[in-house]
């Protein structure tokens, strides 16, 4: 009796170290994935085809993410489904490209890449560098919660200049369980020669 | 020592305690680990996706596959494969389509096909084959057809609904079609063949092209008490027009047939195809058996043929009648003589209306070019002429009409070396452009616009508008570019514009068919067209009036009267002279579909009266009757039919999709859609495999949970279960912790 006793305390205690280390190792693993992807990207900037950030990986880099205000940056990768969210933000593919016209979605989870989201302001600047090279600038111009079937967003629809960015993560930020609000970052797409200009700054 | 120290234990009330917080704990932990799985499962799709839908991998190459709502999964497209058999009897042909819908799935679907039917054609018959049984459908009026046909689909039944989007245009749905399961449509319509030059042609559509449909324009009104917005949408059904359309590269789908019996009533000369390989059989002197040479086409051109009586064989004069509910149906073809007359050398404006936006990219834009060099070079000095090309932009290349000169001839045909094709097709301020007329009441000059379009526009109700509206003493002709051209648009325009349509299906016509078109260009035309019966008879003609005729045109007229005593005459003023035909109403063949074709014109011409400011109500009342009377789909009425037997139980879940459309032949897939649809634009450029496109998302929501049309994308998970996976744990641990220390104290005191 007592040994079954134990043998449940023994599992308990497994079960909740377990659980714990599992939820230790979700931050720690988007943390690490962005590492590696941010080595791999800067070999596919210096030519390298085909850079896998670990060899076995099977997710595609799109683009470059910055707020300089906060000093975040992300790599941002093809596809908004878990595989790839659980690695680094993740681009919506039935949106356009980033700085093309119309509205490009990216989205992560509030608890790892965008837990920042929410210290994002009206006028804030998000400057994107997408695969080819090219570089665009965004300007926060507008937060919503929205439900997630809900959300009002038109891949279509560029707004005022055409291409706008839409930055999604969950809502509550310190929610615990599964919600159906969205949080949504909207910016728009700044003048070309603006973020020429704020692309030198940076660089 | 050691037994009934356990007994005691076990009636201890506080064992039964511990006993039992453990037993929570199990069951909170094993309630974690399955809300937890759950929640990953709604999070990442597991393999297989449910309801019919897979991943990417799941599938062999040749399965088209649908983005949906859910990130990964995908969902293979229902296809449909179309056997035509048309019987020709006279200038009468009679279509029997045969529609094989299957679909691919592991789920029940509904599947939507956007199909076209040749202009004019009177579509009267639908039938669903289930097994050996087929179900007749019924005339209803549109919405009450769609109730119809949405009751059975949400019961369970198997059900088919014709639908007219265009004169031109249908759409077949067919619910609830079993997982892996075929379906068998059949819809026959009834046309009568056009008559050009001195051969019979017969074009069936097989592809509906991508449209383009201009941008609703929001104005600003301004009220006494203050302004508000008001929004015109030109093409307020645009979705309904709207298809998956494939990328080249994903190969050619829908694959067709043909059975051709052609009875024509005189001994035939050739028969040919500009289109495809056909075989021919002759049977006699007068009848033929014509089918497709290959296999396996994809419906990606329409089919063209046509055939000539022998030489010196050509009747001047068909006249068929109908009897049908004891009213006489007739259709009269009357071909005048060409005489040669000095008249003819009248000098011309011509104003040449290029369209170069993106779906005219590829081998349409340079069969439109070289068709309008050749009409450059046939202008006189006496001429004068202007050439518009238009996209979303427009470009007038003189600011009024010039002289031909040599020298500005010389210059306009540079111009148009360098027309390129991109971007949208906004018609309207080019066709108002090419219309304005600086001397209306000028009868030196035969005023005509030449407009070369593929005619993918979906506004066309306004443009016949504008062109009925500032018409004056212009011709309007359009000349039909690329693999399958809107022909309701290009003979609807002509018909406004009291023109022709001329169509070129291909690079090596273009000398042809625009030599037939510089005949009607520079002949005078047959004029003041009209159609007398014997008094006392009443009838009824359509096309009423009558239009002008061009060389080589016949006059066709249908008409009902109550009897075949008397004859009919026809008065028309040919060249400046007064001409005049006698038709003896007994003398009539028999015909079939007559009926039906001039129930169709009635419709037509009743449709066509909305631009002369006709009250709609009206319109759509006389249309309505016309249509339930002769049993015709209309705008106003569909076809239903629905099978009794439920197939589908209510909780299997129904998906709708559209089924994909092949890009027309000689379409440049990125001109068309890298303008007007990002969506693609980025498809274009993903190297995935399933890089198929699709215009449009395929709903999955199960049957009744539509999502709302503007309620914008889906958008994704934004958590991690990190957070509630921290909190159980610490808890569990917590929860070891009190446990062990309980067992502790337990043994501390059993010792």
């Amino acid at each position: 009796m007592r040994a079954l006793r134990s043998a449940v305390v023994a599992a308990v205690f497994a079960a909740g170290a377990t659980l714990v280390a599992a939820a230790a190792y979700i931050p720690a693993k988007a943390a690490l994935a962005q590492v590696l992807l941010e080595r791999a990207w800067d070999r596919a900037q210096a030519g390298e085809t085909n850079a896998k950030p670990w060899p076995w990986a099977d997710i595609n880099p799109v683009a470059v993410l910055e707020v300089p205000r906060l000093k975040e940056r992300s790599i941002v990768l093809e596809g908004a489904h878990g595989e790839a969210m659980a690695f680094g933000p993740g681009h919506m593919i039935n949106t356009p490209t980033i700085g093309s016209r119309g509205t490009a979605i990216v989205a992560a989870h509030r608890d790892t890449q965008f837990r920042y989201l929410r210290e994002l302001m009206d006028g804030d600047h998000i400057v994107v560098q997408t695969q080819d090279g090219g570089r665009s600038a965004f300007r926060v111009v507008e937060t919503r919660i929205v439900r997630a079937d809900a959300s009002g967003l038109d891949p279509d629809d560029g707004g005022p200049t055409g291409a706008r960015l839409a930055l999604v993560t969950c809502y509550p930020f310190n929610g615990v369980l599964h919600s159906p609000w969205r949080y949504v970052v909207l910016a728009d797409r700044e003048s070309p020669s603006k973020a020429a200009r704020d692309g030198g700054g940076e660089g | 020592m050691r037994r009934p120290a356990a007994i005691t234990h076990a009636r201890d009330p506080r064992v039964l305690v511990q006993i039992f917080h453990v037993l929570l704990a199990i069951v909170a932990f094993g309630g974690l680990i399955v809300g937890y799985s759950i929640q990953t499962r709604a999070q990442t799709p597991e393999p297989g996706c449910g309801q019919g839908l897979m991943r990417r991998n799941d599938t062999g190459t040749g399965e088209l596959l649908l983005k949906t709502a859910i990130p990964g999964c995908y969902f293979p497209a229902p296809r449909v494969a179309a056997d035509f058999t048309i019987d020709i009897s006279g200038p009468v042909a009679r279509t029997r389509v045969t529609q094989r819908f299957e679909n691919p799935a592991d789920g029940w679907v509904e599947g939507i096909y956007l199909f076209p039917v040749p202009d004019g054609a009177a579509v009267d018959t639908l039938k669903m084959k289930i097994g050996e049984r087929l179900i007749e459908g019924e005339i209803k009026e549109r919405g009450e057809a769609r109730r119809v046909y949405e009751a059975a689909k949400a019961e369970g039944k198997r059900a088919s609904l014709v639908e007219q989007e265009r004169p031109n245009i249908f759409t077949n749905s067919v619910a609830n079609i079993g997982p892996h399961e075929t379906i068998v449509v059949q819809i026959e319509y009834q046309e009568s063949l056009r008559f050009d030059t001195g051969r019979y042609h017969l074009r069936v559509p097989l592809v509906v092209a991508p449209r383009f449909s201009p941008p609703p324009s929001a104005s600003l009104v301004r009220y006494r008490e203050g302004a508000q917005f008001n929004s015109f949408d030109p093409v307020p059904d645009r979705e309904r027009l709207e298809a998956p359309v494939l990328r080249p590269e994903a190969g050619k789908v829908n694959p067709v047939t043909f059975a051709i019996t052609l009875e024509a009533g005189f001994p035939l000369g050739p028969v040919v195809s500009d289109s495809h390989h056909i075989s021919v059989v002759r049977e006699g002197d007068s009848r033929a058996l014509i089918a497709l040479a290959d296999r396996d086409v994809p419906a990606d051109r329409d089919f063209a043929f046509s055939f000539a009586p022998r030489e010196g064989d050509a009747p001047a004069v068909s006249l068929l009648k109908e009897q049908k509910d004891g009213a006489d149906y007739f259709l009269a073809l009357i071909m005048p003589r060409a005489v040669e007359s000095p008249e003819a050398n009248r000098p011309r404006e011509a104003i040449f209306v290029l369209d170069n936006s993106g779906s005219m990219g590829g081998e349409s834009i340079r069969q439109a070019k070289a068709g309008l060099q050749l009409a450059l070079e046939r202008l006189t000095p006496a001429d004068r002429f202007n050439v518009i090309r238009f996209d979303d932009t427009m470009t007038q290349l003189y600011r009024r009409a010039v002289a031909a000169t040599a020298e500005n001839v010389a210059y306009a045909k540079g111009y148009v070396a360098n027309i390129e094709a991109s971007g949208g097709t906004v018609m309207l301020p080019a066709l108002i452009a090419a219309l304005r007329d600086e001397t209306p009441s000028d009868r030196s000059y035969l005023r005509q616009v030449i407009f070369l379009t593929d005619g993918a526009v979906g506004n066309e109700e306004e443009l016949f508008a504008a062109i009925d509206q500032r018409l004056g003493r212009t011709r309007l002709f359009t000349v039909g570019i690329g693999s399958a051209p809107n022909s309701h648009f290009m003979s609807g325009a002509a018909r406004a514009g009291r023109g022709t349509f001329t169509y070129i299906g291909s690079t090596d016509q273009v000398t042809t068919k625009m030599a037939e078109l510089f005949v009607k260009l520079e002949r005078p035309v047959m004029t003041d067209l009209a159609a007398e019966w014997p008094s006392g008879t009443s009838s009824e003609a359509w096309p009423n009036p009558l239009p002008d005729l061009y060389a080589g045109e016949p006059v066709i007229v249908t008409f009902k009267a109550n009897g075949s005593d008397g004859a009919l005459l026809l008065k028309g003023n040919r060249q400046g002279m007064p001409w005049e035909v006698r038709l003896a109403l007994s003398q009539a063949g028999e015909g079939r579909g007559i009926e039906r074709l001039w129930a169709r014109n009635k419709i037509a011409a009743l449709e066509e009266s909305r631009v002369l400011g006709v009250d709609i109500a009206e319109i759509d009342r006389d249309v309505l009757n016309v249509a339930r009377e002769h049993h015709l789909v209309s705008r106003l009425t569909s076809l239903v039919a629905v099978e009794m037997m439920r197939v589908r139980q209510p909780n299997a879940p129904l998906t709708s999709s559209r089924v994909p459309l092949n890009l027309p032949a000689g379409w440049d897939f990125d001109k068309v859609f890298g303008e007007t649809t990002r969506a693609l634009e980025r498809r274009a450029d993903a190297a995935v495999p399933d890089a198929l496109l699709m215009k449009r998302d395929v709903d999955t929501a199960p049957q009744g949970g539509v999502r709302p049309q503007d309620a914008g994308l889906v958008l994704p998970q934004g958590s991690t279960p990190a957070p509630l996976m921290l909190i159980a744990g610490i808890m569990l641990l917590l929860l070891a912790g009190v446990l062990r220390r309980r067992q502790q104290s337990t043994n501390a005191r059993a010792r």
